[in-house]
C-alpha cells in the first residue's frame, strides 16, 4: 500500500508527461459550506484502470464530473492529455471534452430517442458532415461492440438496466473517447450482469486503449478490472495500490471495503 | 432565556397554528430573501438566453420539432376554448345590452372583447397549463435522469439545445395560437348570436370589421409574444433548475404554471397600461 496523495504527486514527477493522461494536484471543492473535496491529488496513465473506491458521499462522482467538465473545482491543478484545462480557452476545453466519455450511474439513455438515435445524437453534433453510411456503420459497430444490435429499434424503456448500461457505454464509445470515466458502473445490477459490465470495461479498454477512471462500491468490478486502486477519505486520497496490496493492508478501515 | 411570545395568544381557537414571533420574522426574512434570489437567478438565466440565441450552432431541427410539439400540438385545445368563449360570452352578453336595446352592437362588443383581452389571456393561461407545465416537468426529467449532463459531455450545449429553442417555440407559437382561437372565437360567437336571431355571416363579420380598429388588435398581438417568451423562459428555468429527484420534476411543473400564469396577468397589467397611454 501506497499511503497518502502526496506519493501520486511524487510519481508523477518520475514518470513521462506523455503517459500521464490526467493530472490532479490539490483538487478541493465545496458546495455551500460542505467541503467535499479537501486536497485530491492523483494520475491516471495512459492505458491504465485507476478504481477509486470510498464511503458514500466523499465526492468520488464529484471528482469525475470535475475531470468531464460537468463541475468545476474550486482549486488547484487539473491537466487533461498534458493541458491545463483552466487554461484553456472554450474551444480548447471543447476539444479536451470530446476525448472523454462518461458512463452515467443511471445510464442518462436519452428517453424520447430510439436506440438507434441514441447512438446517432451525439455522432451528428460531434461530426457535422457525416454520411448516411458512416453513421450506420458506426451505429451498429458500437452496438455489436455492447452485444445489444438486436435493440437497434426499441426505445430505452424497452431495456433491463444492465442493457441500459451497456447502451450507455455504447454511446459513449462511438466518439473513440481517450479517457473513460465510468460513475458506478454495476450499481443495481445482479451479479452475472455485474461480472458482464466488468469485463465490458476490460474489453474497452483493450480494443480502444482507453485509460480508465471507475468509481464503484463493488469490489467484484475493482478486483476484475483496477490495475490500481485510490481510496477517498475525508476528501483525501488516503491510500493507494494495487488490490492485493489494498486487501493485505493493515488499516482496518480500508480492509473493512475488501471484505 | 430569551421571552417567546406567541402568536395568536392562548385564548384563540386551539386549531390554529400557533408560531412564535421570533420564527415568524426569521420565516418572513426567509420569504423575502428566497424572492430576490429566484428574481436574481431568473434575470440571470434569462440575460444566458439572449447570449445563447445569437451564438452558433442553431439548433434549427429542434426548434422546428418543438414548434411543432408547442404549436400544432395545441390547437384542438385552443380551438375548443376559443369556440366556447365566443359562445358563452355572447349568450351571457345578450340580455344586458337587450336591456338597453342595443342587441345590434352584441358582434361588435363581442369581437371588441375577445381580440382585445379574452382570448389572449384565457389562450395564454391555456398555453402555461399545457406547455408551460410540460416544458417544466420535461427539462426538470431530463435533469434529475442526469440527461442534460450526458448532452454535455457529447459536446452539446443543453441550454441551446433545451431552452433556447423551447423559448423561442413558445414565443412564436403562442401568437399564432391566439390568433386562431381569435377566428373561432368568432365563429363561436356567430353560432351564439344565431342561436336566438338570424344574423347572415356577411352582417356578422362586416359589423365587425366596421367597429374593429387597429389599436384593437396590433397591442393585442404584440402583448401574446411577451406572454409566450414569459412562460417558455419561467417552464425553462424551473426544470433546468429544479432540484434532483422525482419530487423536484412534480415542483418544477407546478411552478411553471403558478409563476407563467402568474406573469401572464403581470404583462397584460403592463400592457394595458402602454396601451391606454397611447390611446389618451
Amino acid at each position: 500500500m501506497t499511503p497518502s496523495s502526496t506519493s501520486a504527486i511524487i510519481e508523477t514527477d518520475l514518470r513521462p508527461d506523455n503517459l500521464i493522461v490526467i493530472k490532479m494536484a490539490h483538487i478541493k471543492k465545496s458546495f455551500g459550506g460542505n467541503k467535499v473535496l479537501e486536497d485530491i491529488n492523483l494520475l491516471l496513465n495512459k492505458g491504465e484502470n485507476l478504481v477509486i473506491l470510498g464511503k458514500s458521499g466523499t465526492g468520488k462522482s464529484v471528482l469525475i464530473k470535475c475531470i468531464a467538465g460537468l463541475d468545476v473545482p474550486d482549486s488547484g491543478q487539473l491537466d487533461i492529455l498534458g493541458k491545463d484545462i483552466s487554461k484553456l480557452n472554450e474551444k480548447e476545453l471543447t476539444g479536451i471534452h470530446k476525448k472523454i466519455g462518461f458512463l452515467f450511474q443511471s445510464g442518462a439513455l436519452y428517453d424520447s430517442m430510439t436506440v438507434r438515435e441514441n447512438l446517432e445524437f451525439p455522432l451528428k453534433r460531434q461530426q457535422d458532415s457525416i454520411s448516411k453510411e458512416k453513421l450506420e456503420s458506426m451505429v451498429k459497430e458500437a452496438l455489436l461492440d455492447v452485444g445489444l444490435i438486436e435493440t437497434i429499434d426499441l426505445s430505452p424503456s424497452e431495456l433491463s438496466g444492465g442493457m441500459r448500461k451497456r447502451l450507455g457505454l455504447a454511446r459513449t464509445l462511438i466518439l473513440r473517447p481517450e479517457i473513460m470515466l465510468y460513475d458506478e458502473p454495476t450499481t443495481g445490477l445482479d451479479p452475472i450482469t455485474s461480472k458482464e459490465i466488468s469485463n465490458l470495461i476490460l474489453t474497452v479498454q483493450k480494443k480502444y486503449n482507453t485509460s480508465s477512471i471507475i468509481i464503484t462500491h463493488d469490489i467484484n468490478c475493482t478486483r476484475l478490472t483496477a490495475d490500481r486502486i485510490i481510496v477517498i477519505k475525508d476528501g483525501i486520497c488516503a491510500a493507494e495500490g494495487t488490490y492485493s496490496d489494498l486487501k493485505n493492508s493493515e488499516d482496518e478501515w480500508i480492509k473493512s471495503f475488501f471484505e | 432565556m430569551e421571552n417567546i411570545n406567541l402568536k395568536p395568544s392562548s385564548n384563540d381557537d386551539p386549531g390554529d397554528v400557533i408560531i412564535p414571533e421570533i420564527f415568524e420574522d426569521k420565516i418572513t426574512h426567509s420569504v423575502i430573501n428566497n424572492f430576490f434570489v429566484e428574481v436574481t437567478s431568473l434575470t440571470i438565466f434569462t440575460l444566458r438566453f439572449f447570449k445563447e440565441l445569437f451564438k452558433p450552432p442553431y439548433e434549427f431541427n429542434e426548434l422546428m420539432k418543438q414548434s411543432f410539439l408547442i404549436g400544432y400540438r395545441s390547437l384542438p385545445l385552443v380551438a375548443i376554448t376559443g369556440f366556447i368563449i365566443g359562445l358563452v360570452l355572447t349568450i351571457q352578453s345578450r340580455p344586458t345590452l337587450a336591456k338597453f336595446g342595443a342587441e345590434s352592437w352584441l358582434p361588435a362588443m363581442v369581437a371588441v372583447s375577445i381580440i382585445r383581452e379574452i382570448v389572449p389571456v384565457i389562450t395564454a393561461l391555456i398555453f402555461a397549463g399545457k406547455v408551460g407545465s410540460g416544458i417544466g416537468a420535461e427539462i426538470a426529467s431530463l435533469n434529475v435522469t442526469e440527461q442534460i449532463d450526458a448532452m454535455q459531455v457529447s459536446c452539446t450545449n443543453p441550454f441551446k439545445y433545451l431552452v433556447v429553442t423551447r423559448v423561442l417555440s413558445a414565443t412564436f407559437m403562442l401568437p399564432v395560437l391566439v390568433v386562431f382561437a381569435d377566428i373561432i372565437g368568432l365563429l363561436g360567437s356567430f353560432v351564439g348570436v344565431n342561436i336566438k336571431g338570424n344574423v347572415s355571416p356577411y352582417l356578422f363579420f362586416s359589423q365587425i370589421f366596421q367597429t374593429l380598429e387597429f389599436i384593437d388588435m396590433f397591442p393585442a398581438f404584440i402583448k401574446t409574444f411577451f406572454f409566450g417568451f414569459a412562460i417558455g423562459i419561467i417552464g425553462c428555468y424551473k426544470g433546468y433548475t429544479s432540484f434532483k429527484g422525482t419530487e423536484g420534476v412534480g415542483k418544477a411543473a407546478n411552478s411553471s404554471v403558478v409563476f407563467g400564469s402568474l406573469m401572464v396577468f403581470i404583462i397584460d397589467m403592463i400592457a394595458v397600461q402602454i396601451t391606454s397611454f397611447f390611446q389618451n
